[in-house]
Parts: structure tokens; sequence; C-alpha cells
């Protein structure tokens, strides 16, 4: 029997290692087995963590110098790190930045203390950290599998004098250790540097091009989330001068929850956090970051969107909802979540980059489950974890794919995805099953929906956005997949080759969102539920048979709606004889040239032309540059509040 | 064991019902514009005729799209009929609609490209005043389910007037009928060919003219459920609502999309709003 604090152990220090080994190894073939490697033992080590159960973890410190002496220094140097990039990259910004997190560090540490102050046991590991593991560890995993071909593949199109593709697996792998450190650090102490470490990669990766543009948007991503570590670093010293040492534990931090301690100056702590929470997770006004980070190859923004980084962010304002549960702080969180899930929703609509769609709709998705968090009722924190679990899957899957297509394709563009059911059949399948699976029943999407009503009698505004959202929602994801769908006649199905890796990656996950699809009862009642309760006095869903109840509310039933939608596939299958079915040109008001599979056609000038069609943008209206000045400065407004009802 | 057969049943009354009611639309509509028109039966001899023509399709996914319309607007209704989850009734209903999308969209065509693309921004228009009208139910008795408001003592309607005006203004919608028969309409002299159906024939125009049918039921069947205790009252209240749906279609043009969205998202809306902050005063009060 392995004990839990090996498995704990293993997570963080062995994408660490992989990591280095990764950098030092020239080879691709060893890249990839060190991939593959990692990936399984994380994998086993989060599956291992879920069937042990809770746990906690008190490590020893290392050669007789104690843990916090190390991170202590880590930190230091990190920022130091930071600081140097903001004067190399000439940026004020960052270099201010990092100044300021030094200066509050250097407060914390040596005139409060911060440094010295233990907190046993430093790492608690329950039922939500045990969620996220999976996440991290399964979701994040894959997309580093997929990784090692696709930069390979990266560098094929834009070679390189001296291969980046050590360099690259270095800063992905290790995310994955700096966000398992993030979800089990009971001490906030250590949370905040695994934090800091979490940006420190990114800004690393969304820069690996190396192009001004990539320079300019991971400078841009580095800055805003320095802001997020500014917060971070000040709720650590509001939390020691104004409560105590104890309050560096989330556990006791959590165990304080509903009494009067959390009010004024330490709920003002609490809310830094969450504002931190809003920055990593690139809610408005911060969305440019994420936004700007898709000029990073496409396991980047897979491995950003679906399961680390952004979802650190929601994660610690998930964990921190009992903390602040029926105080105005709440309320104004589920504002500004659901307001983040209204714009970002509607902007997604006038995007035909299939990545900046993408993009927004993780910005709103994460709005969303923000807004869940803020509503703190039992239904609305189930809401938000499924939400995390089914849009990591999800997200990670669409990403891979769209990465897949542009390098089939040469295009990122929605509008040159014409046709792709028939060029690249197995891609499209995967591609439906990821946008189905954000938005329709019978996918766990929906259980948001559930949320928003329960705000509706408390927050009637928020519910409202969630409506409006989840309607603009369906828009831009079936446009695009209605432009995948269009064919012309008689067009030669031709299944594309792939390569082992994006079988295993992009399978892994289509297979597993539609196995959680399928199991969502068993997920529900056995892995979300547990996590609920533990701070909540139920958990709002009941799983029975079948069925998901959301308590006195309504019911949701999950396998008569898959068994329908396999009956309608193999009747179509079966009613599609290619043979006895006549296949004749596209209506054209009878003007059609060419053959069957030709879309000419003679215009009233005589002249032959090729039919072109394209969806409908409504730029006119919804302009991200004409809404940004307006929408940022709401967004500012809602975080003043946000603070601002903190010490009220 | 009861379940199965009031399932049995609505599969196959409800086509044969929304058929009728469709013929009685032709026939009134008929009358309305100075016309004989067909036989009430016509809808089922097109329907017939349909089915036995020559398969014409493009591709495999055509034909699934439009079963999956057929089959999960079925399901809706089932649903509905047994009295479910509201939430899930509408969002089943969303996923026919999108399936009839998709069906659309998987020919290159002029037609049902715009027809879909239409489509699109008709289900962006009624969806919010759908959910809208689930919170609503869900505030007045505490639960989204249609059985449990078979217990309500007070009918709906008396509760929620205002969001049966709203619903009464997307049904124009949901039946397509003028002045929001965008996507497809039945009146020939204002149709780009034949909308989001263009390049459907044959047996598989006639699955999707069946499924408008169980979707008419479904849609009438939420008019109806503004008034369940006696049942004939929704019943004749649903009927009223289609008669006036019929009565706008024919003193009406089709207006453009942008307009749709203007109308249903400010009144339609705003009406749902109204009401629904009513209900949550009142339940304050009554508290």
């Amino acid at each position: 029997m392995i004990s839990s604090k090996y498995l704990l152990t293993i997570s963080i220090w062995l994408p660490i290692l992989a990591a280095l080994f990764c950098l030092s190894a020239k080879k691709y073939s060893i890249r990839n087995i060190v991939a593959y490697l990692t990936g399984v033992i994380l994998a086993a080590c989060s599956i291992g963590m879920l069937l042990m159960g809770p746990f906690d973890y008190q490590p020893e410190g290392l050669l007789g110098i104690s843990w916090n002496m190390i991170i202590t220094v880590a930190d230091f140097a990190l920022l130091a790190f930071i600081l140097f990039i903001g004067i190399k990259q000439r940026h004020l910004l960052i270099s201010m930045l990092a100044i300021v997190q030094a200066v509050l560090l250097l407060y914390f540490d040596f005139v409060l203390g911060g440094g010295h102050v233990e907190i046993e046991p430093a790492f608690v590991i329950d039922n939500l950290a045990i969620i996220m593991a999976l996440i991290i560890n399964i979701v994040g995993s894959l997309i580093c599998i997929y990784g090692v071909k696709y930069i390979a593949e990266h560098e094929e199109h834009h070679p390189l004098t001296r291969s980046r593709q050590p360099r690259f697996m270095f800063w992905l792998i290790i995310f994955l250790g700096a966000m398992n450190g993030i979800v089990f650090s009971n001490n906030l102490y250590w949370m905040f540097f695994f934090w800091e470490v979490t940006t420190f990669c990114s800004f690393q990766l969304i820069g690996h091009n190396l192009t001004d543009e990539a320079i300019r948007n991971a400078c841009r991503a580095l800055w805003m989330n320095s802001v997020g570590g500014v917060a971070f670093a000040g709720a650590l010293v509001l939390l020691l001068k104004y409560g105590s040492g104890d309050f560096l534990s989330m556990r006791f931090l959590l165990s304080q929850a509903g009494t009067p301690e959390i009010a004024g100056i330490l709920l003002l702590a609490v809310a830094l956090m969450v504002f931190a929470g809003m920055t990593k997770s690139a809610q408005l006004p911060f969305q440019s970051w994420l936004l700007g980070a898709m000029v990073a190859p496409t396991p980047v923004s897979a491995l950003l969107h679906s399961s680390t980084m952004v979802k650190a962010g929601v994660y610690v304002i998930l964990r921190l909802a009992p903390v602040y549960a029926g105080t105005y702080l709440s309320d104004m969180v589920a504002v500004a979540g659901g307001f983040t899930f209204l714009v970002t929703s509607i902007l997604a609509i006038s995007q035909s980059n299939a990545k900046r769609v993408l993009a927004y709709s993780t910005i709103a998705n994460l709005g969303l489950i923000i807004a869940c968090a803020g509503i703190n009722t039992p239904v609305a924190i189930s809401a938000a974890i499924v939400l995390i679990i089914f849009h990591a899957v999800s997200k990670g899957l669409l990403f891979l794919c769209t990465g897949f297509v542009e390098h089939n394709i040469g295009s990122r563009d929605i509008e040159d995805m014409e046709g792709l059911a028939d060029r690249m059949p197995i891609t499209n399948v995967i591609y439906t099953v990821g946008i189905i699976s954000m938005f329709l029943p019978p996918f766990g999407m929906l259980v948001g929906k559930w949320a928003a009503i329960e705000a509706a009698g408390e927050l009637p505004l928020v519910a409202f956005m969630m409506v409006i959202a989840s309607a603009v929602t369906a828009l831009f994801w079936i446009k695009w997949l209605g432009r995948m769908q269009q064919g012309v006649p008689g067009a030669v199905r031709k299944t594309e080759p792939m390569a082992a890796q994006y079988k295993i990656s992009l399978g892994g996950l289509a297979v597993g969102a539609v196995l959680l699809g399928l199991f969502i009862v068993p997920l529900v009642a056995d892995i979300v539920s547990p996590a609920v309760k533990n701070y909540y006095a139920n958990s709002g869903l009941e799983a029975a048979t079948g069925t998901i109840t959301a308590v006195g509310n309504g019911v949701f039933m999950v396998w008569p709606l898959f068994a329908l939608i396999i009956v309608v596939m193999v009747a179509a299958g079966l009613m599609y004889k290619p043979d006895r079915i006549k296949l004749v040109p596209v209506y054209m008001c009878g003007e059609n040239s060419g053959g069957l599979s030709s879309t000419n056609y003679i215009t009233t000038g005589e002249t032959t032309t090729d039919l072109s069609l394209s969806n409908y943008y409504f730029t006119g209206i919804v302009n991200e540059f004409s809404w940004n000045r307006l929408v940022n400065s709401l967004a500012i407004l809602m975080i003043i509040l946000l603070m601002g009802v903190s010490i009220l | 064991m009861n379940q199965l057969i009031i399932a049995l049943l609505v599969i196959i009354i409800a086509p044969v019902l929304g058929g009728l009611l469709s013929g009685v639309d032709r026939v009134l509509t008929a009358r309305m514009q100075g016309r004989v028109g067909p036989p009430v039966l016509q809808p089922f001899y097109d329907v017939f005729k349909l089915l036995g023509k020559e398969p014409i399709a493009f591709n495999q996914r055509q034909i699934m799209w439009a079963l999956g319309y057929l089959a999960l607007m079925i399901a809706s209704l089932l649903i509905f009929c047994l009295g479910g989850d509201l939430l899930i009734i509408v969002f089943t209903m969303a996923f026919a609609a999108v399936s009839f999308i998709l069906g659309g969209f998987s020919v290159k065509s002029p037609y049902s490209h715009i027809g879909s693309q239409r489509e699109l921004l008709q289900m962006l228009a009624y969806e919010p005043v759908l959910i809208l009208l689930a919170i609503g139910v869900y505030m007045q008795t505490g639960s989204f389910m249609v059985g449990n408001l078979f217990k309500q003592s007070t009918p709906l309607l008396v509760s929620m007037p205002l969001i049966l005006i709203a619903l009464i203004i997307i049904l124009t919608i949901k039946m397509r009928k003028s002045p929001f028969d965008l996507s497809t309409s039945h009146h020939g002299h204002q149709e780009l060919i034949k909308g989001i159906t263009t390049e459907y024939s044959g047996p598989y125009l006639a699955l999707i003219e069946v499924t408008h049918w169980y979707e008419l039921i479904l849609v009438l069947g939420l008019v109806a459920m503004f008034w369940l205790q006696p049942i004939w009252v929704g019943i004749l209240l649903a009927l009223v609502a289609f008669f006036i749906e019929l009565v706008i279609d024919n003193i009406c043009a089709r207006l453009t999309w942008d307009w749709m969205l203007k109308v249903t998202w400010s009144s339609g809306i705003i009406l749902c709003l109204i009401n629904l902050g009513i209900i949550y005063v009142q339940g304050k009060g009554g508290m």
C-alpha cells in the first residue's frame, strides 16, 4: 500500500524532474517517452488520491533546511528574475509590480515575521483538491503528450537554427507541478509561491515564438498577472497583520466562515485573493492577456485554457466561497462573474478566428463559474465544480482539435473550415462532440443553468445576465459547427491520417467528454457532492439511478437522451445508402454551370462565378474595439465595488 | 407501465392533432385571404405523397440532422407530457432546433445557408423568453416539474399574464408565421426559395413536416400550461392563441431579422422581467 503522501510528493516533484530531463534531452524520441511516462505516472497519482481519499501532509525540511526558508529564497529569486525581465524588455510596469511584490514580501517576512510562521499541515488534500488534481494531471498530461508532436511539427513550419523544443517541453511540464502545488497547499504563503510560478511559466510559454507580437503579449500576461500577484501578497500581509499566523492556513480561514472574525480588513484580504483569482482567470478587464496568449503554439493555449492557469483562479475563488458566503462581497462576485459571462459571450459572436472564439468562450465560462461561486448556494457550488470539470475536458479538446486542423489546412479561421466534415471526417466528429458538450443536453454544462435559476430568487440581475449569455452562446457555437458541415454534393470523404500522440490526446479527451456525460450521475454523487458537503449543509444536487435532481427543483435524465442520440446516428447510417440515394447538384435557381460537385453559377451578367458563403459576424453592432473602453470601465467599477463592499 | 402508455399515445396522437391543426390553419388562412383553400386533411396527403417520392440527399449528415430534429422534438414533447422538468424541455427543444439548423447547413447551398443563419437568429430571439418562462414557473411554484403544476390551485395565468403575452410573441417565431417567418415561410411570394429546407425533398422533407406538427403541439402545450385546472380551459387558451397567430400572420408581412430581435428582446424580455419582478415582490410580501 503506497502512502498518500508519496503520491503528493510525486505529483509536485515528478513534473520538475521530468521538465529538467526534457530540457537536457536533445532527441525528440526521448522527450516523447518522458512525456508519455510522466503523463501515465501523474494520472495514476491523481487516480490514486481519488481512491485513497482526503489526507493531510506535512513535509520534512530538505537537508535540514526548512521548506519555509527554501520557498522564501525561491520567491525572491523569482521576483528578481521578473524584475530583470522588466528591465530587459524596458517594461516599466512589470518592473514596478515586481518591486511592489518584493516590498510586500519583505514586509511580510521580516517585519511581520511571516517567513517563520509554521502552518500545520502545509498540504491539505480535500475532495475539491482531488478533483482539481484529476483535471490537472489527466487533461494536462494528455496536452503535454500532444505537445511533443505538435511542437516538432511547429518547428518544421518555422525552422530555427537552434531547436527550442526542449525548452518548450520544460515549461509545459513544469506547469503541471506548479498547479499541483497550488491546489494542494494549505499554507497560503506556499500557495503564493506556486501562484507566481504559474504566472512565470505562462510568460515563458506565451513568448515562445520570440516574435515581436509574442513578446508583447507575453509581457502583457506577465504584468496583468503581476497585478494579481500584488493583490495576493497584499492579502498575505493583511491576514498576518490584522489576523494572526493561523489565518495563513486555508483550513483555518475556512473554519472561520460565518464568524464575526471575517469582516472589515480580513474580508478585504479575502476580496484581494478573489481579485487575484480574477486576474488569473482573465476576467474583465483583464481579458486581453488570455486573448493575446493565443499567439503561442496551440498546446499552450490548450493548457492555459483547460487544466491550468485560468483554473487556478477559479479554484481559489471557489475554495474561498464558504468564507465570504452571506456577505455583500459574495453578491458582487456573482455580479462581476455574470457580467463577464454576458459580455464575452456576445463578443465571441463577432470572431471568425477559431482560437479567439475559444478564448472568449473560456473567459465566459470562467465568468459563469465565478458567478456560481458568488451565488454561493449548494446547488451553485455543485454547478461550479461540474462546470470546471466539463469545461476542462471540452475546451482542452477543442483547442487541440484547432491546432491539428491548423497544421493540416494552414488556417485557424472558421471560414476556412468549410466542408471539414468531408475533408477531415474524424476531426469533424471530435469537434462536434466538443462543441455539443459545451452547451447542450445531455452534457453537464447544463447544470450551470440550474445555478442561474437559484440566483433568480436572490440576485435577479445575475440570473438575467446568465439567461441572455447562454442564449448567445448557442449562436457562435452553431454557426461554427455549421460551416464545418457544409459540403458539396458528391464530395469524396477522405479519412485524415493522425499521429499516435494526436490519436491518444484527441481520442482520450473526446471519449472522456462522452463518458463524463454518460456517467454524470455517479460523478455528481461520488466526487462532486462530497466536495460540496465539506463546507455546505448539503450538496444541492441529488444523483440517483439515471437522474440528477436539484433539491426540490427539477430532474435531469441523462441516459434516455444519450440512447436517443445513438438511435438517431444508427438510423441515419442505415437510411443513407449512397448507391440507392440519388445525388443532384445544389439548387441555384436553375443557373448552375459545371457538374454535380460544382457550385458555379451563371450570373445576370452572363459570366460564371463560384458560390462563396460565409457566416454573419455582426461586426457592425458587436465591435470589440469600440466596446472595450465601456466594458472595461464598467468592470473596473465593479472591482472597486467588490473591494468597497468587503470593507463596509 | 402507465407512463409507457401515455408515451405511446403521445407519439401517435400528437402528429395527428398537429396535422389536423395545420390543415385548419390552411383553410382559415385561405378564408382570410378570400380563397376556398384545400381540404382539412391536405397536410396528410402532402406528407404521404412526399414519403413516396424518390429519396434525394447530399450526404449522411443531412439525414442524420433531420432525424435528430424529429427524435429530439418527440423527446421534448414526451418529457412535457410526462410532467418532466421544464428547463430540460427547453434545452431539448433547443437541441432539436440546433439539429434542424445543422441540417440546413449540411449542404453548400445559398438558400439553405441563409435559412439556417436566420433560424439561428430566431433561436436567439425566443430562447431567453423560454428560459425566463421556466424561471417564472419555478419562482411561482418552487419547482420546474410540469407535473407539479397540476397540483396548483390557482392557474399560472393569474400570476404570469405578461409572460403569456411574451410567449405568444415568440409563438409567432415557433410556428413560422409572419412577421417572423424568416428562416422558412408558408407564404410563397415573400420566400427565398424555401429557406432552410430548400435542399430537403421527398421522405426527408416529410420527416421535417411531421416534426413541425410535434413542435406545434408542444408550443401550444406550453400555452395550455397556463391553465391546467380544469384542463379544457387551457386547451381553449391554446386554441385562442393559435387563432391569434393566424390573424397576425395574415395581417403582417415578413420583416427583417434585426427588427425581430428588437421586438422579442425588448418587449418580450421586458414583459417577462416585469412579470418576474411582480412575482418576486409578492413572494417577499407573502413571507
